[in-house]
């Protein structure tokens, strides 16, 4: 990856970090184990007993705000790896806020990068669904 | 009978105008020379060289269109000889005016609210026509405001209203409750049912809806764009996609009526995103739909395909 020179952070990206960040601070917050958030039951995985794309996520936020990133890793892959990219983004964000003057040069996704984003929620999912399995 | 041009065009020497119509062949020493039955050699001022489909001798001619090969008199056609394609044009693309919520300052605010809200309702594909991709801001503001001010309204009408289902509820689960078995459990989603309806709780849930609109605008922009750029409809970027999404909250004004106007508010909002993404990515409809629709078909694919599953599952097992 390399950076290149830029002034502020734009609209989108200021506001795509602040949902990063609250998304983890919620995560960090609010005790997902308990009634009445616990009672908000997956509506997938209470019709099929499998569990959709997004298992995990929650949990996944939850111990990776709090630095157990193997627990992480074990909840959702993909939520550790959104979590983790959540938090750099507004950490980066934050830091040009402060006068950082280099941004990350994003190219436009090319198939390979299409293709291995589609492997990886597949894989992500398959993973979820072999931790499942009785 | 058509004659191949392989050279690019040649510069013509001024003052040689005894060139002849018929082409005359290359200089002394190349291949056309060398080939048998050529001319003999000379000076060659032709600009363009073509190669004769007969005898296959390479001459100079000046002209396209058909004419005879100076060494077999066959005739033939020239070519016009080839152009370099121009440069690839930049796609002129139309920024818009601004949609009336972008241009408040000058309609004044309720003036550009109502309008965007009238015509995201009943024009959206002349609103999202009219966004402005520079004015994320404006449209973050939109989103937001619209969104929490008739969710707030919503909770609060909600509990005035349907108060008294929400105590009969609150009795069942009571009464229910009373059994050891499952006491604990639904004790506790008692309590925190009951602290959840105290007009502290639900002035306090309104006064979060704005953080709440925030956070799902983004997410649900995030994910739409991120399958879009999958399936290769992103064209316009963020900023575009992102419009779709705020400008696609005006139906979640119906956010205010209690019950059931959360369903349709939501149907509304779906179907706003595809004709936005539709527009302001200036891609075709099936695109756009895929796009918007993809997540929900896959989890419905998921569902179906889990649910063939069990059922085969559960007739294999209860088979002797």
């Amino acid at each position: 990856m390399s950076f290149v020179r830029a002034g502020p952070p734009s609209v989108h990206a200021l506001g795509l970090a602040g949902t990063g960040a609250l998304l983890l601070l919620a995560a960090a917050a609010l005790p997902v184990d308990t009634p009445l958030l616990a009672l908000f039951a997956c509506p997938f995985r209470a019709a099929t007993s499998l569990p959709c794309f997004g298992c995990g996520l929650t949990h996944a936020f939850q111990f990776a705000i709090r630095g157990q990133l193997a627990s992480a890793v074990s909840s959702s892959p993909l939520g550790a790896l959104l979590a983790g990219a959540a938090a750099v983004h507004a950490l980066w964000t934050a830091l040009r806020l402060a006068g950082l003057p280099y941004a990350p040069r994003i190219a436009p996704p090319g198939a390979s990068w299409r293709w291995a984003c589609a492997l990886a929620v597949v894989a992500n999912w398959i993973y979820l669904l072999l931790r499942n399995a009785p | 009978m058509a004659a191949s041009a392989f050279g690019a065009r040649r510069e013509s020497r001024p003052g040689n105008s005894r060139l002849p119509r018929r082409g005359r062949h290359r200089a002394h020493g190349t291949e056309a020379a060398l080939a048998p039955g050529c001319l003999p050699p000379d000076v060659l001022e032709g600009a363009v060289l073509a190669r004769c489909p007969s005898c296959h001798n390479t001459f100079s001619t000046e002209q396209s269109g058909r004419q005879t090969c100076p060494v077999c008199g066959k005739p033939l056609l020239v070519p016009e000889p080839n152009v370099a394609p121009p440069p690839p044009a930049a796609e002129l693309v139309r920024e818009g005016a601004g949609t009336p919520w972008e241009r408040r300052a000058e309609l004044g605010f309720w003036t550009g609210w109502g309008q965007t809200l009238q015509q995201a309702l009943l024009e959206p594909g002349r609103l999202f026509a009219e966004a402005r991709l520079d004015r994320g801001a404006a449209q973050l503001g939109f989103a937001v405001f619209t969104t929490s001010v008739f969710w707030a309204v919503g909770q609060i009408l909600e509990r005035m209203l349907l108060h008294g289902q929400t105590e009969r509820m609150r009795q069942l689960i009571a009464a229910v409750a009373q059994n050891p078995d499952i006491a604990p459990m639904l004790k506790r989603m008692l309590q925190v049912q009951t602290d959840a309806s105290t007009p502290e709780a639900v002035i306090s849930l309104a006064a979060l809806t704005p953080v709440f609109a925030f956070v799902l605008l983004y997410l649900n922009a995030g994910v739409t764009h991120a399958v879009a750029a999958l399936l290769r409809q992103a064209k316009r970027g963020f900023p575009a996609t992102f419009a779709a999404c705020a400008y696609s909250c005006a139906p979640l004004v119906l956010l205010a009526v209690p019950a059931c106007g959360w369903i349709v508010g939501t149907i509304w909002l779906v179907i706003l995103t595809g004709i936005g993404m539709k527009v302001t990515h200036r891609i075709s409809t099936a695109g756009a739909a895929a796009s918007v629709l993809v997540p929900y078909l896959l989890i419905c694919c998921l569902g179906f395909l889990a649910m063939g599953t069990l059922a085969v599952t559960l007739r294999n097992t209860l088979q002797p």
